[in-house]
C-alpha cells in the first residue's frame, strides 16, 4: 500500500449513490483510489481475500441486501486484521437507534447522505482529510454524527 | 361495637359471682336454721325432762303423804285397810327413785340429792315401821312411841324439804337453760329478716343485669340480622357466595347465592363435596381438590381459579379463597368465599384482544415511520442530488423557462423534504416514562436558541426570558417545544419590525387554569412565549394545533402546519396544557402549563 493516496471503499446497494460517490471523488481531485461494492457480502469477500489491500476509510451503507452494514461493522470490528480501517457509516436514515447502534459497535463517524451534490463533495473531502488518530481519541456521541 | 359484647362478658362474670354469693347465703341460712331448730328442740326436751322430774318428785311426795295418812288412819281406826297405801308406797318409792336416777343421770347435783333423799326415805320407812309396830301394841302413851312419832314427822318433813329442794333445783336448771336458749334465739328473726332483704337485693340486681344483657343481645341480634341481609345483598351484587366446611363433622353450609352462582335454586341440593364437584369442570377437579387439601394445612393461600359447568351447559369462571378457622374448642372450620368472575375474564380477554390489535396497528405505524424515514427520503434525496448535478453541469444549456422549472422543482422537493422531516418528528414524539429526567429548562431554551442562531441574527430578533426552575421532563422534547415556539414566532413576524419574543415563567394553581375543571395536579409551571408578530384571529386559537392546519397561504409564509401540532403532542406527553391567544395587532401568546410534581 502506497502512502501518497488514500484508499477509499464504499459498500452500497444503490447504483445512483455509488455513481454520486465516485463522481464526487473524481471532481475533488484529492489523491484517492475508490472502490465500490454492491452489497455487504461482496465487500467482506474482498476484504477477507488473502491478497486484499485494506482501505484507509470504509464507507458503509446500512440497508443492504445479503449482508447489512451493521453486520459488516460487527464482523470487521471483531477481526484484529482490520483494526486500522476507519469506518464511516453512510446512510439515508439518521434515526437515533441506527446512530446509537453503530456508535456502540465502534464505527468512527456517521454520515447522513446529503441531498445536494456540492454538500456531498464537501463531506467526502472533510472525511478523507480527517486526522483519524485525533478524531477517534476524542470521539463521543455528540461529534459522532457529522454535521455540515 | 365491641364494647357491649365486652360488657356482656364482664356481666357474665358478675352473674357468676352473684350466683356463688347466693349459694353461699342459702347454705349459711340453712346452717343457721338447722342450728335454731336444734336449739328449739333441745329446749323442748329440757322442759319435758323437767316436767318428768317434777312428776316423779310429786309422786314420791304424794306416796309419802298417802303412807302417813294411812298410818294415822290405822292408828285411829285399827282398820288394816288403811295400811294398803303403805304397802303400795314402798314399791312406789323405789320406782320413783329409779325413775329419778334415770332422769337425772346427767346432773351430778341431783344425783347427790337423790342419794340423800334415798337415805332419808329409807330412814323414814324404817321409823314408819317402828311406829307402826309400837301402835300395834297399843302403847300410844309410851315415851318410845312419842319419840318415834316425832322422829317420823321430822324425817317426813326432811324428806319433803329435800323434795322441795330438788324441785327448786330442777326449776333453776330449767330457767337457766331457757335463759340461754332464749338469748340464742332472740337474734333469729332479725337475722332471717336481713338475709331475706339481702336475697331480694341480689335477686333485683340479677334481674337488672339480665335485662340489660338481654337488651344488648337483642340489639346485637338486630345488627346481625342487618349484616346478614347486607351480606346476602352484597353476595348477589358482587356475584359471590360463601360456604363453611365443618371439617371434623364433614358438614357443609352453602349460602343461597352460591347455589345461584351454580345456576340452581337456593338450597336445592345437599351441600356436600360430591354434589359440588359434579358442577366443577372435569379438567379443574384435580386442581381444586389439591388446593382444598392445602387449605387445611396452610394459613394463607392465594386465590384459586377454576371453572364450573351449569346444568344448562354454560361455563362460568370461579375464583375462590378459604381460610382455616380453629375456634376456642379446637373445632376446625374452613371459611370460604367463591366469586363468579366470568365477566371479568371476558372483559380481560376483550382487552387483551384490543391490546393485540393496538400492538399490531402500532407495528404498522412504526413500519410506516420507517417507510417515511427511509424509503420516501431516498428517492427525494436522489431527485434533489440529480437536480443539483443538472444545475451545476447543464444550467447554461437551458432556456429561461427551463431554469424556472428547475427552480420550481427545487422548491417543491425541498418543501416535500421539510414535510417528511416534520412528520417524522411528529411521529417520533412519543411518551416513554424512562425518558423523563430532571432537566434545567434554561439550558434547553439556550440550545433551542442556538439552533435558531442564524435566523435570529438575520431578523435581528430580541429574545428575553425569565429564569426557569429544573423540572422532570423529556429533555429533547422540551427543547423541541422551545424550538418550535420560537421558530413559529420568528416565522410569523411583522415585516420591517424586528421580532421581540418574551418568555416568562410563573406558577399557577390548577383552579385558576382556564377551561380545566378537573386536574390531577395542584400547581402548574406556566411558561409564556409572547411575540410582537402578525398574530392570528382568536377564532383559530384551537385550530392551529391541529395537524396540517395552516392559517396562511404557503406562499406567504413557509411552514408545514406540523410544528404547533408537535408542540401540543409534547405538552400532552407531559400531562400539560397549551393555549394560544392571538391578536392581529399585537401578536400572539402561547402559554404552556406543565404539572408541578
Amino acid at each position: 500500500m502506497q502512502e501518497d493516496f488514500t484508499y477509499v471503499v464504499l459498500a452500497d446497494d444503490d447504483e445512483d449513490d455509488r455513481l454520486f460517490f465516485v463522481e464526487a471523488f473524481d471532481e475533488l481531485k484529492i489523491q484517492t483510489k475508490v472502490d465500490v461494492y454492491k452489497d455487504g457480502l461482496e465487500l467482506m469477500d474482498a476484504l477477507n481475500h488473502p491478497d486484499a489491500v485494506l482501505p484507509n476509510i470504509l464507507f458503509l451503507d446500512l440497508n443492504m441486501p445479503k449482508k447489512s452494514g451493521i453486520e459488516c461493522l460487527i464482523e470487521i470490528k471483531s477481526n484484529k486484521k482490520f483494526k486500522d480501517i476507519a469506518i464511516a457509516i453512510y446512510s439515508t436514515s439518521a434515526s437515533e437507534e441506527d446512530i446509537e447502534d453503530t456508535f456502540v459497535q465502534g464505527a468512527n463517524i456517521y454520515i447522513k447522505k446529503p441531498s445536494d451534490f456540492n454538500d456531498l463533495k464537501k463531506i467526502l473531502s472533510d472525511v478523507v482529510t480527517i486526522n483519524w488518530q485525533y478524531h477517534t481519541n476524542a470521539l463521543d456521541k455528540d461529534n459522532f454524527l457529522l454535521r455540515l | 361495637m365491641n364494647l357491649p359484647l365486652k360488657f356482656i362478658a364482664r356481666s357474665e362474670r358478675f352473674l357468676k359471682i352473684i350466683f356463688g354469693a347466693s349459694l353461699f347465703i342459702v347454705l349459711v341460712m340453712g346452717g343457721v336454721a338447722y342450728k335454731y331448730i336444734k336449739e328449739l328442740s333441745k329446749s323442748i326436751d329440757d322442759v319435758q325432762h323437767n316436767y318428768q322430774v317434777h312428776i316423779a318428785l310429786e309422786r314420791m311426795a304424794s306416796a309419802l303423804k298417802d303412807a302417813e295418812s294411812g298410818k294415822r288412819g290405822f292408828m285411829i281406826s285399827r282398820d288394816s285397810t288403811y295400811l294398803e297405801p303403805l304397802l303400795v308406797s314402798s314399791s312406789a318409792f323405789d320406782n320413783s327413785l329409779k325413775d329419778l336416777e334415770e332422769l337425772t343421770k346427767n346432773n351430778p347435783e341431783q344425783q347427790k340429792n337423790i342419794a340423800e333423799l334415798k337415805i332419808k326415805v329409807d330412814k323414814n320407812i324404817e321409823i314408819f315401821q317402828k311406829t307402826l309396830e309400837l301402835s300395834t301394841s297399843n302403847d300410844f302413851d309410851s315415851p318410845e312411841f312419842i319419840a318415834a312419832f316425832r322422829e317420823g314427822r321430822q324425817t317426813m318433813n326432811s324428806v319433803r324439804f329435800k323434795i322441795n329442794q330438788m324441785t327448786a333445783h330442777e326449776n333453776d336448771v330449767l330457767s337457766l337453760a331457757r335463759e340461754i336458749s332464749s338469748k340464742r334465739l332472740s337474734n333469729a328473726p332479725m337475722l332471717v329478716y336481713y338475709v331475706l332483704i339481702l336475697s331480694l337485693l341480689i335477686l333485683l340486681l340479677t334481674y337488672l343485669q339480665i335485662t340489660k344483657n338481654l337488651k344488648i343481645l337483642k340489639e346485637k341480634n338486630e345488627l346481625l340480622e342487618t349484616f346478614k341481609k347486607s351480606t346476602i345483598q352484597s353476595e348477589i351484587i358482587s356475584k359471590h357466595g360463601n360456604w363453611i366446611w365443618h371439617i371434623e363433622e364433614n358438614i357443609y353450609e352453602y349460602s343461597d347465592n352460591l347455589y345461584r352462582l351454580l345456576g340452581e335454586e337456593p338450597q336445592s341440593f345437599d351441600p356436600n363435596l360430591d354434589n359440588y364437584l359434579s358442577f366443577v369442570h372435569p379438567d379443574d377437579v384435580e386442581k381444586l381438590m389439591e388446593h382444598v387439601e392445602e387449605m387445611m394445612e396452610n394459613e394463607d393461600l392465594p386465590f384459586i381459579h377454576y371453572r364450573i359447568i351449569q346444568k344448562n351447559g354454560a361455563i362460568k369462571h370461579f375464583k375462590a379463597y378459604a381460610k382455616l378457622l380453629v375456634d376456642s374448642d379446637g373445632h376446625k372450620r374452613l371459611l370460604g368465599t367463591t366469586a363468579d368472575i366470568t365477566n371479568e375474564i371476558e372483559n380481560y380477554r376483550l382487552i387483551e384482544k384490543r391490546n393485540l390489535e393496538l400492538e399490531r396497528s402500532n407495528k404498522e405505524l412504526s413500519s410506516f415511520n420507517y417507510v417515511a424515514s427511509h424509503d420516501l427520503q431516498e428517492p427525494l434525496r436522489k431527485i434533489q442530488t440529480f437536480l443539483s448535478r443538472l444545475e451545476d453541469k447543464e444550467k447554461d444549456k437551458l432556456s429561461n423557462s427551463g431554469k424556472l422549472y428547475i427552480e420550481r422543482i427545487k422548491s417543491s422537493s425541498s418543501r416535500m423534504r421539510s414535510l417528511i422531516d416534520d412528520l417524522l418528528q411528529f411521529s417520533r414524539t412519543n411518551k416513554s416514562e424512562e425518558a423523563f429526567e430532571e432537566s434545567n429548562l434554561n439550558i434547553l431554551l439556550e440550545t433551542a436558541k442556538h439552533d435558531l442562531a442564524e435566523i435570529i441574527g438575520d431578523k435581528r430578533a430580541r429574545i428575553t426570558s425569565d429564569s426557569m426552575p429544573s423540572m422532570k421532563v423529556i429533555p429533547f422534547q422540551i427543547k423541541q417545544l422551545f424550538l418550535n415556539l420560537l421558530s413559529n414566532s420568528l416565522k410569523y413576524s411583522r415585516e420591517n419590525t424586528p421580532p421581540a419574543i418574551t418568555i416568562t415563567y410563573s406558577l399557577t394553581n390548577a383552579s385558576d387554569l382556564p377551561k380545566i375543571k378537573y386536574s390531577k395536579f395542584n400547581t402548574y409551571h406556566t411558561i409564556t412565549v409572547q411575540d410582537n408578530g402578525i398574530g392570528f384571529d382568536q377564532e383559530y386559537a384551537e385550530k392551529i394545533f391541529i395537524l396540517f392546519n395552516r392559517l396562511h397561504n404557503k406562499n406567504e409564509y413557509s411552514g408545514t402546519g406540523i410544528g404547533l401540532s408537535i408542540c401540543k403532542k409534547i405538552v400532552d406527553n407531559h400531562n400539560g396544557y397549551i393555549t394560544a391567544v392571538g391578536d392581529t395587532n399585537t401578536g400572539s401568546t402561547f402559554t404552556v402549563y406543565l404539572p408541578k410534581t
